[in-house]
């Protein structure tokens, strides 16, 4: 369980200009809950798993996972990047095997393990290629196997998808609920497309720019296993009505802000 | 899950492109050397011989095994002076190029060392150091430390952020992440900055051999220009650019079995 409250941050930008980018963040992760984040940019969504990831400090506040306090990054987290952040030089087993290398787990071991998730991914016969000649869904799976290996009870995904092309998307997002179903860790998962938010989550975590701050909390009962029916899912109608509910409130805020860019002093 | 189809060709440079580069460098070659053939006879001036007598020359000095304990003693010059500062550009660039501390108090005498024409500490090497050895190993830091430091704090300094998070973000200590993350990441660039150390380490074992302590390479040319002997004197010029050639083709090996993950079309365009 991950427990955020009262997380506030503000950023000094080169132009000495004060960003707060969150305010007042209060929210609880359950135990292996499928959790997505969605929000307009700049609402502070990589900031806060990064929080979470022990990589960024805060000014105020507190977070909590399984009742300790996050003081650094630490071996029950791990998380899967946008750009992917594959090491170049390094073939795909040494890059699955990077976080238990940095563990310091031998060889041997490590290297039976990180096989296991080359093949869990769907990557097995490219154990020796290097990232340069993979494609970027390929090097996405790369990514998770990576993530993975190291066993986290808390998996922490920043626009994961956002780099691959919409067909390799839904490809990796079926891929991603499959392994999620058999073997259920706690995921916070940052999307910007509401379909994604919603065909994964349990609750999607709506969240609103300048201060950046948790809007609003949306459920979504749709039925689990989804990964063997993702059509079934995206005509039901609790999906089609969640995804036009968040739309709405996303095309609110951005309005809004419009609003209050427009009425401003022009500079 | 089939993955299959989505590998993509690894980028390589083709057979046909490479022999193209070696008949255009053999061409190159090939015109230099008849110009200076050309030029030199027509021009007929003692310090310009035509190719022909310096390569007899060259010749007459190979049979009778004279350059060659004068190159021992260079090329022992040039390793010790590169090793060194070859260490000194790794660690002192390493520590600039990551912590902002470093990089504030050693900056500005880097780029001092970098700018000043290096044998103007000539004399001060003799004076301390004395006209041996370690005078010239010292000249040829000289020359080429302060490259090597400021592009391997610039390669440290460029590799990306993301990166170094992902290490981060998987436990990595700081060991960790400079020898297992940064500096892999960094080695390209690293090279391309050893590459250049090396041809200014070349000219700094001459320069110190001609100047401070005249042994070696650089004694023979001294020598040779007091006889007036431009044949000679261009015979070991010629030795001399063998040896900056064989030493950065040292280092581009050595940079090619270290970074070959970096594709071929990023590096050079056919
Ligand atoms: N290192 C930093 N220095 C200054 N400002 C920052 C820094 N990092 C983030 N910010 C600011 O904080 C705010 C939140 O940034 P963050 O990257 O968390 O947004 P985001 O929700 O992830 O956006 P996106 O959807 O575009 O990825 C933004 O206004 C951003 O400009
Ligand atoms: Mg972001």
């Amino acid at each position: 369980m991950i427990e955020i409250s009262g997380l506030g941050k503000t950023f000094i930008g080169q132009d000495g200009a004060a960003v707060r980018a969150l305010d007042d963040v209060n929210l609880t992760v359950q135990e292996n809950e499928f959790l997505t984040v969605l929000g307009p940019s700049g609402c502070g969504k990589t900031t806060m798993l990064k929080m979470i990831a022990g990589l960024l400090p805060w000014d105020q506040g507190e977070i909590a996972i399984g009742g300790a306090p996050v003081r650094g990054p630490g071996p029950d987290r791990s998380m899967v990047f946008q750009n992917f952040a594959l090491l170049p030089w390094a073939t795909v087993l040494d890059n699955v095997a990077f976080g238990l290398r940095m563990r310091g787990v031998g060889k041997k071991e490590r290297e039976e393990r990180s096989r296991e998730l080359i093949s869990l991914v769907g990557l097995s016969g490219f154990e020796s290629k290097r990232p340069g000649e993979l494609s970027g869904g390929m090097q996405q799976r790369v990514g998770l196997a990576r993530a993975l290996a190291v066993e986290p009870s808390v998996l922490l995904m920043d626009e994961p998808f956002g780099a691959v092309d919409e067909q390799t998307r839904r490809l990796l997002q079926e891929e991603l609920l499959a392994i999620w179903e058999k073997n259920r860790l706690t995921v916070v998962f940052i999307t910007h497309s509401m379909e994604e938010a919603v065909l994964l989550g349990d609750r999607v975590v709506l969240m609103s720019a300048r201060p950046g701050q948790i809007s609003e909390i949306v459920p979504v009962p749709l039925e689990r296993p989804r990964s063997s029916d993702v059509g079934g899912v995206e005509r039901s109608s609790d999906y089609v009505n969640i995804t036009a509910y968040l739309w709405e409130r996303l095309r609110e805020m951005h309005e809004e802000r419009s609003v209050v860019a427009g009425s401003g002093p022009s500079v | 899950m089939n993955a299959n189809t989505e590998t993509r060709a690894p980028a390589r440079t083709g057979w046909v492109s490479a022999a193209g580069k070696v008949n255009a460098s053999l061409l190159s070659l090939v015109v230099a050397a008849l110009a200076w053939e050309v030029i030199g006879r027509l021009a007929d001036v003692p310090f310009f011989p035509p190719l022909s007598d310096v390569l007899g020359v060259l010749g007459d000095l190979i049979t009778d095994g004279d350059i060659f304990g004068n190159l021992l003693t260079s090329l022992g010059n040039l390793a010790l002076g590169f090793a060194l500062s070859l260490v000194a550009g790794l660690v002192v660039g390493t520590a600039m190029g990551r912590y902002r501390r470093v990089n504030a108090a050693l900056g500005i005498y880097v780029y001092a060392l970098l700018t000043a024409p290096s044998l103007v500490f000539a004399p001060i090497f003799f004076s301390i150091l004395g006209a041996g050895q370690a005078s010239i190993v010292a000249v040829v830091f000289m020359y080429s430390a302060f490259i090597m430091i400021i592009n391997t704090a610039s390669a440290v300094e460029n590799v990306s952020d993301s990166l170094i998070e992902m290490g981060r973000s998987y436990g990595a200590g700081e060991w960790q992440l400079v020898t297992r993350v940064i500096l892999p990441a960094a080695a390209p660039m690293i090279f391309a900055g050893i590459r250049l150390g090396m041809g200014r380490a070349v000219t700094g074992m001459i320069n110190g051999e001609m100047f401070i302590a005249v042994v070696g390479l650089g004694r023979m040319v001294t020598q040779a220009g007091k006889r007036f002997d431009g044949a000679e004197v261009l015979a070991i010029l010629l030795v001399i650019i063998a040896v900056a050639l064989a030493a950065i083709a040292l280092v581009q090996f050595v940079d090619r079995k270290v970074t070959g993950w970096v594709p071929a079309t990023s590096k050079e365009s056919g």
